[in-house]
C-alpha cells in the first residue's frame, strides 16, 4: 500500500524504519509516521469496536476530527492514530468499547 | 505572553493573514493543533485556477511552501499542537499545549479554522473503507499510503473530481463516481481529466448500501428522481475496498460561536466587509467565513489582516485603502464566472460568450465532437497547434500568460481562452502543461515531421510509469473509448512544465480531434 514513487511528489525520502507491536505482532513502520498509516500499510484498517453494537470502525476523517480511529497506544485507550506520530517499540491495541478494560 | 495579532489555524487564510499583519508591522502569533504548518494545504497536488495575482498553474504545495518561507522571514511565531480551546471577546485564547492549558492576550483575533467533511449516512456508512475525500487526500498525499486499493467516489464537485484524479494518480483503481445531484459540480475540465482515462459518472445515483462485515468489500449505488427518491430496479454493484464521501464542507465555527459571535444561518459568523465579525477586532477569513477555494482563503485571510493592521494604527488610512483595494479586485476577480458563490444553484446553459454548455459534459462528463468544434479555442487545421477544450467560464488565465507567441487570447478572466491563427504556435506545450484543468492539447501534422497522412497529438500525462519511447500503445478518446492504436514519439519533462510531463503520440489523420488519452498496452 505504500506509494514508493509518485508522478507529482516524486520518490519518497528515506524514513527511519521501526518496529511496533499491534496485537501482539511485531510490524514495521516508519518513525514519526501517523500510527493508522503505518497500520494501513500493514493492512490493518479495522481500529475498534464500539461499545454498544460491537461494529468496527476505521480511519473516516484522517486529521483528527471524528475520533473514528482511536485505540490503545502504549496502554492509554483513546488515542486519535492518525495524527499520533508512531515511535519505536510502541504497543497499538485495538480498542473495544471505551477501552476501559476487557 | 500578548500579541498584536493572535491568528487561529496555519492552513492557507491564516497563514497569509499572518504574513500580511507582519509585513505592515504587527507582533503576530499563529496557533495551529496539528504538528506540521499549512492546514489542507499541502495535500492538494494538483495545479490552482486563476491569474497570477491568485498564484495560478501552482500547485497547493508549492504555494504552502511559499506561504511557510514568508512567514518564517517576516518572523511569524506559529505554535503549532497548541489546539485553541476557548476564544473570548475581549480577545484572549486559551491553548492547549500537551498537559498544560495556556492563556494568550492580542489586540486583534483572526479566526482562519478552515472547514470539515460532511458525511452522509447510509446502510454500512460506519464501516472501515468508507472514509471522507480528504481523509484519502491525507492518507495518499501526506502519508504516501493507498487507502484502498478500488475506489466509489460519491461527489462530482470539484473535491470529488480532484481527488479522484488524485487516487489514479496514487495507483488506486476509481471504478466510479456517483452523485445524487442531475449533473456534475465541478468543473467540466476536472471531469474530463477521469472520463477520458475510462472513469464513468453516474448522475443522480446515490450510494444505497455498502457491503461488507468487518471492512468494505462492495458497495451499490441506485438512481434517484428529482425529488431524490429512490428508483427499484436501478441498483448497480461495485466491488470495491473504500468508498470516499465527497459531500462538502461545513465551517469549523466553534469558536466564533462560543465566543459570543452572531451566527448566520448557514453556520457562518455574520462579517461585514473585512471579515470583522459582531465581536470588536475579531475576523474570521477562509472557509470559516464561508466555503470556497484556497485562493479565496488567502486573499481574505490579507483582507482581514490589512484590516487590523489599519485599526491598530499600523498602517495609514489611505494605505489601508490602496492595500485593501488590490485585495478586494483579486477576490472579486476569483468570485466571477459560472462556479462562483453566488452562481451556485444557477442552471448551466450557455458561457458568458452565448455558446451553449455540452450537455454531455454536465452528465458523463466529456464533450461530444459534435458539441466540441463549437468553441473558440478549437480550430481543427494543418501544421502544429493548439486545441484548447475549455468551454465554461471559470477564472483563469494561465494559457494566455503562458504562450510567448501570444497565440492565445482570454479577454477578460472568466472568457474562454480563444486560439488566434494568425500567430505562429511554435508547439513549445507550455500551455498543454500550465493549464490547469488539462484542457489543452497539441495536434501536429507538419511535413517532415510528422509521416504522412499521421498526426501528432500531445496530452499532458501526470502518471506513472511514463510510457516508452516509441512504446506501442493504444490511444483512447474523450469518452475513454479505445480508437486506434498508438505509438508515442516524445515524451517531454523539465522545470518549466511544472512537473506536468508532455506525451506526443502519433495516431492516423481522422483520429486528430478525437483522440485525447493513451495507454500503454
Amino acid at each position: 500500500m505504500r506509494i514508493i514513487n509518485h508522478p507529482i511528489l516524486g520518490e519518497a525520502a528515506p524514513r527511519k524504519n521501526i518496529t511496533f507491536n499491534f496485537n501482539g505482532e511485531e510490524m514495521t513502520g516508519f518513525s514519526g509516521e501517523p500510527i493508522a498509516a503505518a497500520l494501513r500499510a500493514n493492512n490493518i484498517i479495522i481500529h475498534r469496536y464500539t461499545r454498544k453494537f460491537h461494529s468496527p470502525r476505521g480511519v473516516f476523517c484522517a486529521i483528527g476530527r471524528c475520533t473514528d480511529c482511536v485505540m490503545i497506544v502504549n496502554g492509554r485507550p483513546n488515542v486519535r492514530t492518525c495524527v499520533t506520530a508512531l515511535e519505536e517499540g510502541m504497543t497499538v491495541t485495538t480498542q473495544y468499547g471505551a477501552g476501559g478494560g476487557a | 505572553m500578548s500579541f498584536d495579532l493572535m491568528v487561529i489555524g496555519a492552513g492557507p487564510a491564516g497563514l497569509s493573514a499572518a504574513a500580511e499583519a507582519a509585513s505592515h508591522g504587527l507582533k503576530v502569533a499563529v496557533f495551529d493543533e496539528n504538528a506540521l504548518p499549512g492546514g489542507q494545504l499541502f495535500k492538494q497536488i494538483h495545479k490552482f485556477f486563476g491569474s497570477k495575482e491568485h498564484k495560478a498553474k501552482m500547485r497547493g504545495i508549492d504555494i504552502g511552501i511559499e506561504l511557510l518561507e514568508e512567514t518564517d522571514s517576516l518572523g511569524v511565531k506559529v505554535f503549532l499542537n497548541s489546539p485553541v480551546v476557548g476564544l473570548y471577546k475581549n480577545r484572549e485564547i486559551v491553548v492547549r499545549q500537551k498537559e498544560t492549558v495556556r492563556h494568550f492576550k492580542a489586540d486583534s483575533i483572526i479566526v482562519a479554522t478552515g472547514a470539515s467533511e460532511n458525511l452522509l449516512p447510509f446502510d454500512g456508512w460506519t464501516l472501515p473503507g468508507v472514509m471522507g475525500a480528504g481523509a484519502a487526500q491525507t492518507m495518499m498525499n501526506i502519508n504516501r499510503v493507498k487507502p484502498g486499493n478500488r475506489v466509489l467516489m460519491l461527489g462530482s464537485g470539484n473535491v470529488g473530481l480532484v481527488v479522484g484524479f488524485q487516487l489514479l494518480q496514487a495507483g488506486c483503481e476509481l471504478v466510479a463516481i456517483a452523485d445524487a445531484a442531475p449533473r456534475i459540480g465541478g468543473y467540466g475540465v476536472h471531469a474530463s481529466k477521469l472520463t477520458r482515462t475510462g472513469v464513468p459518472f453516474y448522475l443522480s445515483h446515490t450510494i444505497m448500501r455498502a457491503e461488507g462485515r468487518e471492512n468494505v468489500t462492495g458497495v451499490v449505488i441506485g438512481q434517484v428522481d428529482e425529488n431524490w427518491q429512490h428508483i427499484p430496479d436501478t441498483e448497480k454493484h461495485f466491488e470495491v475496498d473504500t468508498i470516499c464521501l465527497a459531500v462538502g464542507l461545513s465551517p469549523s465555527a466553534q469558536l466564533l460561536k462560543m465566543a459570543g459571535c452572531k451566527m448566520s444561518q448557514n453556520g457562518t459568523p455574520v462579517c461585514d466587509k473585512s471579515g470583522e465579525t459582531s465581536l470588536y477586532n475579531i475576523f474570521a477569513a477562509g472557509d470559516v467565513s464561508g466555503i470556497e477555494e484556497a485562493s479565496s482563503a488567502m486573499i481574505e485571510g490579507r483582507i482581514s489582516a490589512a484590516a487590523a493592521a489599519k485599526k491598530l494604527g499600523f498602517i495609514s488610512e489611505k494605505s489601508f485603502q490602496k492595500r485593501s483595494g488590490e485585495l478586494d479586485a483579486a477576490l472579486s476577480e476569483l468570485r466571477q464566472g459560472m462556479f462562483a458563490p453566488q452562481n451556485r444553484n444557477a442552471p448551466l446553459e450557455k458561457t458568458d460568450e452565448g455558446f451553449n454548455i455540452s450537455k454531455s459534459l454536465l452528465k458523463k462528463g466529456y464533450i461530444t465532437e459534435e458539441e466540441i468544434s463549437e468553441y473558440p479555442g478549437f480550430k481543427p487545421g494543418a501544421g502544429i497547434r493548439p486545441v484548447i477544450e475549455c468551454t465554461q467560464n471559470i477564472p483563469c488565465d494561465p494559457c494566455r500568460d503562458i504562450c510567448p507567441k501570444g497565440c492565445i487570447k482570454v479577454e477578460n478572466i472568466v472568457s474562454l481562452p480563444v486560439y488566434d491563427e494568425n500567430t505562429n504556435c511554435t508547439g513549445c506545450g507550455l500551455c498543454v502543461a500550465a493549464c490547469p484543468g488539462q484542457a489543452i492539447f497539441l495536434t501536429d501534422d507538419r511535413p517532415g515531421k510528422v509521416e504522412e497522412g499521421k498526426v501528432a497529438i500531445t496530452i499532458p500525462y501526470e502518471f506513472l510509469p511514463l510510457p516508452e519511447k516509441v512504446g506501442p500503445g493504444m490511444a483512447y478518446d474523450r469518452s475513454g473509448a479505445p480508437l486506434c492504436p498508438a505509438y508515442v514519439s516524445k515524451i517531454q519533462e523539465s522545470a518549466f512544465l511544472g512537473k506536468t510531463p508532455l506525451v506526443t503520440f502519433v495516431v492516423p489523420k481522422n483520429m486528430a480531434m478525437r483522440a485525447r488519452f493513451w495507454k500503454a498496452v
